[in-house]
Formats: structure tokens, C-alpha cells, sequence
């Protein structure tokens, strides 16, 4: 009973389309599409680290890419990154630090909307900011769900020998 | 719910004709008395009864807005008293309202998958309450209770949303709201993977919550509000081992503890400890 009210729960918080959150005017589209940096990347390479200063929003494009949290010599795996998923959101709209480390897993390619950029649409648009508020309150009751997770199941710590990565 | 005029209030009140400054939470609450007078004028820092005096609106996160959000602000929503263990809302309950805290602490917890009830975290003035769940347009992801006397400004979900749709820096102020939820999650899921022993996760906890009230302050010391049980069920371990630890800390000299009040006297060895 209370897992299928959790996997409603899920479903209800799945992320939206970024079409529909990155909709906006056409002189704010151009704004944003004019300031988008293009990434192409590698197996092995980190998009970001933990705790550095976030540059902008990414958007995936194509590849896999994993998310990794770590302290000390041990690491926690927080899932993969789809195509079309909107990247650190809390880190761009809140204190501006990754919260995670972000690494691919196979070659492909994203999409950096920078911070100043986002501000800039922001002001002139302020409905996409709501639209993007939206989607990390979805991102956070996600996250709630995850925990839950967490800490129903036992969850089995690493070495450093034990990274395999 | 509770109101100022609800029992609640009335054996709240009584504590505070007690203790009106308590511990290091003072003038958790103000009250109308029979006079007239408030409980305020037994204190300097007593909260004013609307946002744009209110004395401490520059030390709380979400409430440090400009002068004009501030006016519109203070018009929305309604300012509650709740007693010590009243829910404020329960996981599940549809999302209708979201809270602020203005004084006091509030329990945030959540039910694991075999009915466990795991606290996430203790939320304190100025913590936006709900906002994920009535941003995403689901019920609440977890409960809040209070855990000791507070004040809450509680605003409707549909006059919350309008209110940050006409004020940018209300709407930033939310995000960074939620971004700090979304840390504490990833905080507590951390905390709970990444160390290895009990002691560690127990140490983790202990220096969260010290720093945390610390602020910078030299002095790292704090009031524990929850039992040894909660408190064990933070640090994902048995109420036997939190009362074995904080023995074992405090006859270590790492901790004192008096009363409520736990001071962390060496702090580098319980970092050791979480490594």
C-alpha cells in the first residue's frame, strides 16, 4: 500500500519536458540560445565536481552520464543522468555550488546555459524562473524519495579499492 | 492546528511565565496576557507581531526581502502558535499551505518503506516548510512537528505562488529554499552511507547541529531537543548506542552536556571519528 503510494508519488514528480520548462519568448529564447556553450565529452570525464562553483544549467543531449557523492575515501552513487535531463538546478538556483559530481560514463554531449544568462532571462521573463522553481520543488520531492530509500535499505559502503572506477 | 487561543497555547504559555528566555531559544513565543500585556515586555528581543518590524527578519533566509515583497508579504497568509508536539502538517496530507518558521524548531520526518519513522531534520527559524510539495503540486513528502513552543506564518498554497510571481526576489528566495532542502536530503543520505560506524555518524550529527548553531561562533555548542531515540534514529543506529556514545564522548572530554545544552569541547577528535 504505501509503495504504491510512493511509486504514485514518483510518477507525479516526474520531471517535465524541457521544451516545456525552457519555454519562454522568442527574444529571451534567443538570449538563452545565443549564450549556450556547446560540451562534447568522454568516458572518464567530469563534467563537475563536488562543491565547486556551479557555471550553469546543463542539458543533456546524448551519452551516460553518472552521478557520484563522496566524502573522505568512500562514495555514494545517486543514479544516472537521461537525455534531456536538466542538470543541478538547486546549484543554479540556489547557492550556486554543485551538490554532486557529475562523470560520463560513455562518449557524448550537453548543453551549458550560463548562470549570467539564466539571470538575464530571468528578468526579462520571470514565468520561466516559476517554471524552474517548479521543477526543483519536483527534483526535491524526488530526492525526499530517494532518501527514503536511503535509508530503508542497507547500503553497502566502499573502499577506495573498491571503486572500480 | 493550534492558535494562540488553543490549549496549546495555554500550556505554552504557563512555561513561558516560567522561563520566558528559554535556554538559547529566547523569547520563543509572545503572548497576549490577561492584561493586555505581552510576554515581550519581559524581553528585549521579543518577536513584533507583524513581518516588517520584526527584529530578526535580517537573519532569516526567506523573510530578508525588499521593502515593497516585505508590505506584500506581511498582507498574506496568518501568523499560528503551535504547542510542543502539535503536527503541523503529516506526510501524505495534501499540499494546502506553506510555513515559516519564526521561532522555534520543528521536527521533519518521514516513513520508510516497513514503517519505520526516520527524522530527516530539524527545521528552525526562518525554514521554509512544504514549499516542495506545494511547488510540485503534490502531497507533503514528509510530517513536521513541533518540537518545542513555535511561531509560524502559515500562507495558503495558491496566495504563496502569487506572492512569488510578483516578486522576483521572493521567488529567488524560495529557490534557494528548496536548494537548501534538496543539500539537507542529500546531507542525511550522505551521513547515513558514507560513515562507517556508528560513533561517525553519531559525531557527523553532533557537529552538524553544533555548527549550525554555533554560526561561526568559537564556542560549538547547541541544545539538544530530541531524545536519545530520535536522535538514534538520525544517526541510523539503536537509543543503547546513542546513550553508550555520548557517555563514552563525555567522559572522553570531547562533549559536556548539562541539562539540554551539549557543548563539543574537541571538536577535531569527533571529525576524526567521521572519517
Amino acid at each position: 500500500m504505501q509503495s504504491q503510494a510512493r511509486s504514485g508519488r514518483m510518477e507525479a514528480v516526474a520531471p517535465h519536458p524541457l521544451a516545456e520548462l525552457l519555454e519562454c519568448p522568442p527574444a529571451t529564447g534567443n538570449l538563452l540560445n545565443g549564450a549556450t556553450v556547446p560540451i562534447d565529452f568522454v568516458a572518464g570525464d567530469v563534467l563537475f565536481n563536488q562543491s565547486a562553483i556551479s557555471r550553469g544549467l546543463y542539458v543533456v543531449i546524448s551519452g551516460r552520464l553518472l552521478r557520484r557523492t563522496e566524502r573522505m575515501h568512500a562514495h555514494l552513487l545517486l543514479g544516472p543522468v537521461r537525455a534531456g535531463e536538466l542538470v543541478e538546478l538547486a546549484a543554479v538556483l540556489g547557492d550556486g555550488c554543485h551538490t554532486y559530481t557529475l562523470t560520463a560514463q560513455s562518449s557524448g554531449s550537453a548543453l551549458l546555459l550560463p548562470i549570467q544568462a539564466l539571470s538575464l532571462a530571468f528578468q526579462q521573463y520571470p514565468p520561466l524562473r516559476m517554471h524552474l522553481l517548479e521543477e526543483l520543488a519536483r527534483e526535491v520531492s524526488r530526492a525526499y524519495n530517494a532518501c527514503c530509500m536511503t535509508r530503508a535499505t542497507k547500503v553497502r559502503r566502499h573502499g577506495p579499492d573498491a571503486l572500480g572506477e | 492546528m493550534t492558535d494562540f487561543r488553543s490549549a496549546g497555547f495555554i500550556a505554552a504559555r504557563s512555561k513561558m511565565t516560567e522561563n520566558p528566555c528559554l535556554a538559547s531559544r529566547p523569547c520563543a513565543l509572545y503572548f497576549k496576557l490577561h492584561s493586555g500585556k505581552t510576554m515581550a515586555a519581559f524581553h528585549s528581543h521579543h518577536p513584533p507581531e507583524d513581518c516588517v518590524n520584526c527584529e530578526h527578519r535580517h537573519l532569516r533566509m526567506f523573510c530578508n526581502l525588499t521593502p515593497e515583497a516585505l508590505q506584500d508579504y506581511d498582507g498574506i497568509g496568518i501568523m499560528m502558535s503551535h504547542a510542543r508536539g502539535a503536527k503541523l502538517f503529516s506526510e501524505g496530507d495534501p499540499a494546502r499551505n506553506v510555513f515559516i518558521i519564526c521561532f522555534g524548531q520543528v521536527k521533519i520526518s518521514s516513513t520508510s518503506r516497513d514503517g519505520k519513522t526516520m527524522i530527516l531534520k530539524i527545521a528552525g527559524p526562518g525554514d521554509v516548510m512544504g514549499l516542495s510539495a506545494v511547488l510540485a503540486n503534490v502531497p507533503h513528502e514528509v510530517t513536521a512537528e513541533a518540537i518545542e513552543p513555535c511561531q509560524v506564518k502559515t500562507v495558503r498554497k495558491q496566495e504563496f505562488v502569487d506572492f512569488l510571481g510578483r516578486h522576483g526576489i521572493a521567488s529567488m528566495h524560495a529557490a534557494q529554499s528548496l536548494s537548501g532542502e534538496y543539500l539537507t536530503v542529500f546531507h542525511d543520505a550522505k551521513r547515513l552511507a558514507l560513515s562507517g560506524s556508528a560513533a561517525g555518524r553519531l559525531a557527523r550529527l553532533l557537529l552538524d547541529w553544533g555548527r549550525t548553531a554555533a554560526n561561526g561562533k568559537p564556542e560549538i555548542r547547541f541544545t539538544m531537543a530530541l531524545t536519545h531515540e530520535e536522535i538514534a534514529n538520525m544517526a541510523g543506529t539503536s537509543r543503547e548506542t546513542v546513550t553508550r556514545l555520548l557517555n563514552q564522548f563525555r567522559r572522553d572530554q570531547w562533549i559536556t552536556i548539562k541539562g539540554s545544552s551539549l557543548t563539543i569541547v574537541k571538536p577535531d577528535q569527533l571529525e576524526r571519528l567521521t572519517a
